[in-house]
């Protein structure tokens, strides 16, 4: 009971943090999403820290495995709930990439209760797209 | 009035137009210069159109080829992705079974992905792409690193958990993919670069094609009214060669109680006149004027020559008519007009009287006359020396001529008729040849002149001028 309070609680702070830029994203907090990156390499890599999803796009290959010791590998198709959305904040390195910093509560999986830092690229937006379906 | 008009200088100009009395038309040599100018030019824009549609097409071979390449290299480039995810999958069958299937399978897949990676750098390398070429090279020391630091591990300790090797897969993986990204997002940009310019050169080959088809369009019909120009001033100048060849041209007419005949053939075989000449003229209901002469030399010189010959006998002859006379006066205004003293004339004048057949002639140097009775052949008489050389005085004969007899003029063209082996007809042979000859005078003449044409191998060496004026026969006669 007491952890999902610090959950409830972190995850209030997120959005309060954010909510100015909510504007930009296309995502809405509160919305379940399904994380699932590209078709050739579909698990999805999930951050402790915005600042650490942007560095690891932005860094060397031997920059980006140092980094990669803040991140966990999520599977294709874990389930999370939008919680915060930082527009445009990721660039790749290449520049050829730029995506919205996305804050999701997991859902599903053995990281489940976990709130991590996900590119707005490895997320299906499962609610539009049942609206969509209807 | 300009004047005696003078023959044989070297200096007359047919454009010297002073008083206008010539018209300016391009010359013969002038017109075919500029009719192989521009032909040549015409030739010459066609030959560009062709080579540049020749290389055009091979230009845009080129850039197809090259394209095509590009195009195979994006196929391998996605086979060489599979291939990737092939040998990671393996790697991951293998720990999730430890099934050694896998471990064939991800071995496989390595020589397959290996063997994709060179063919696909030397196109690359063929196709000179840097930045493509250093992405690939990215991307394959991305692979080559997976393989050493996670695949070669895993393989030796295959009881590593699925987790874990995902995660250390997971940056390689991205990576790999962004280096491919940017191959994949180059080959496309060069593609469509490649088809932009296979566009433009086929643009640029319809724009050059339509400007040289234009070019040669023009060319073709300035060239064609350039020939028509020609063409017209060709049928001018051959209506007044027509006109002046009739002032030249020997002539006969009918003559009481003769019959004529006469034949002409110019050494230049393109033209109808030439140094010699003959003319058979009416002075009276009786008397004829009967000319033959040979001029030095041959062409359209010695042709004018033979003008000035035929009208300034015929004018002397209606005042004088006395061969001897004629002959002697006209000398004398031949040295006046004739500048070049190395012209000089050779000439048969006689006058007969057609009612008594009798013949009076004089021969300035003329040896090629002769009377064909039915007695035989006979040479008439030189009756002096040459025209245009000396003042001396010319004798004169007279001939009594019977029915039936035939008088023969001619030129040397008949008497030095030659075959190839130098061998020369003269006299003796042109007189059996008259003695052979038909009886009718136009058929007796057509038949020396084929048999000169036969001696010499139809190649004519000297202008051939024959007259034959036969006293009619006593029942064509009162016919």
């Amino acid at each position: 009971m007491r952890s999902v309070a610090v959950l409830a609680l972190a995850a209030a702070y997120l959005l309060g943090c954010t909510a100015g830029a909510w504007a930009d994203c296309k995502l809405r907090g509160g919305e379940h999403v399904v994380l699932y990156g590209s078709a050739d390499d579909p698990s999805v890599l999930a951050w402790d820290s915005a600042e650490r999803l942007r560095e690891y796009n932005a860094a060397s290959f031997d920059e980006a495995r140092a980094l990669a010791l803040h991140a966990i590998d999520l599977s294709p198709g874990t389930r999370a709930q939008v919680v915060s959305c930082r527009p445009d904040f990721v660039q790749s390195q290449t520049a050829d990439v730029v995506g919205d910093a996305v804050g999701v509560l997991i859902l599903t999986g053995s990281y489940r209760g976990l709130t991590r830092w996900v590119l707005s690229t490895d997320i299906r937006d499962v609610d539009r797209a049942k609206k969509q379906h209807h | 009035m300009h004047g005696i008009p003078r023959f044989g200088g070297s200096d007359h100009d047919p454009y010297d137009a002073q008083d206008g009395d010539f018209v300016k038309t391009t010359s013969p040599l002038a017109r075919v210069t500029e009719t192989l100018l521009l032909t040549a030019f015409l030739v010459l824009v066609l030959a560009i159109a062709v080579q540049g549609a020749f290389q055009t097409r091979a230009q845009i071979a080129d850039t197809f080829n090259r394209q095509s390449a590009i195009g195979q290299a994006q196929i391998m480039l996605e086979e060489l992705l599979r291939l990737q995810i092939v040998e990671e999958d393996s790697l991951r069958g293998y720990v999730l079974t430890k099934d050694p299937f896998y471990v064939d399978q991800y071995h496989a897949a390595v020589l397959d992905f290996d063997d994709k990676l060179a063919t696909i750098r030397a196109t690359i390398a063929a196709q000179q792409v840097p930045v493509v070429q250093s992405a690939l090279a990215q991307y394959a020391s991305y692979q080559d690193g997976w393989r050493r630091h996670i695949a070669s591990q895993v393989l030796q300790r295959p009881d590593a958990l699925v987790s874990d090797l995902d995660k250390r897969s997971k940056v390689y993986s991205d990576y790999e993919t962004r280096a491919a990204t940017l191959v994949r997002s180059e080959l496309a940009d060069r593609n469509r670069a490649l088809a932009a310019s296979t566009q433009e050169q086929i643009d640029e080959s319809a724009y050059v094609r339509a400007f040289f088809l234009l070019l040669f369009g023009l060319l073709a019909i300035l060239f064609n009214a350039y020939r028509s120009r020609a063409y017209r001033e060709l049928e001018e100048e051959k209506y007044t060669t027509q006109i002046l060849q009739r002032a030249f041209r020997s002539e006969v007419v009918p003559l009481p109680n003769c019959r004529v005949g006469g034949a002409y053939l110019s050494a230049s075989s393109h033209l109808a006149v030439g140094g010699d000449v003959f003319d058979v003229y009416r002075l009276s209901n009786r008397l004829a004027l009967l000319i033959i002469a040979d001029v030095s030399g041959k062409g359209v010189d010695a042709a004018v020559l033979t003008a000035f010959i035929k009208f300034t006998i015929r004018g002397i002859a209606l005042r004088r008519r006395d061969p001897n006379a004629i002959l002697a006066e006209f000398n004398t205004a031949f040295s006046q007009t004739v500048e070049n003293p190395y012209l000089f004339v050779s000439m048969f004048v006689g006058i007969l009287d057609t009612d008594t057949y009798v013949l009076r002639y004089a021969s300035a140097g003329h040896d090629s006359a002769f009377v064909r009775r039915s007695t035989g052949v006979q040479q008439l008489a030189v009756t002096g020396p040459v025209l245009g050389v000396m003042e001396e005085p010319f004798g004169d004969r007279m001939l009594n001529l019977e029915p039936g007899d035939t008088l023969v003029l001619a030129t040397d063209g008949l008497t030095e008729a030659r075959r190839d082996s130098g061998e020369q007809l003269r006299e003796q042979g042109a007189m059996r040849l008259i003695a052979a000859a038909a009886v009718e005078p136009q058929a007796l003449c057509d038949e020396l002149v084929a048999q000169v044409r036969a001696i010499g191998g139809n190649h004519l060496r000297d202008d051939l001028a024959i007259l034959a004026i036969q006293i009619a026969p006593s029942e064509a006669s009162h016919a």
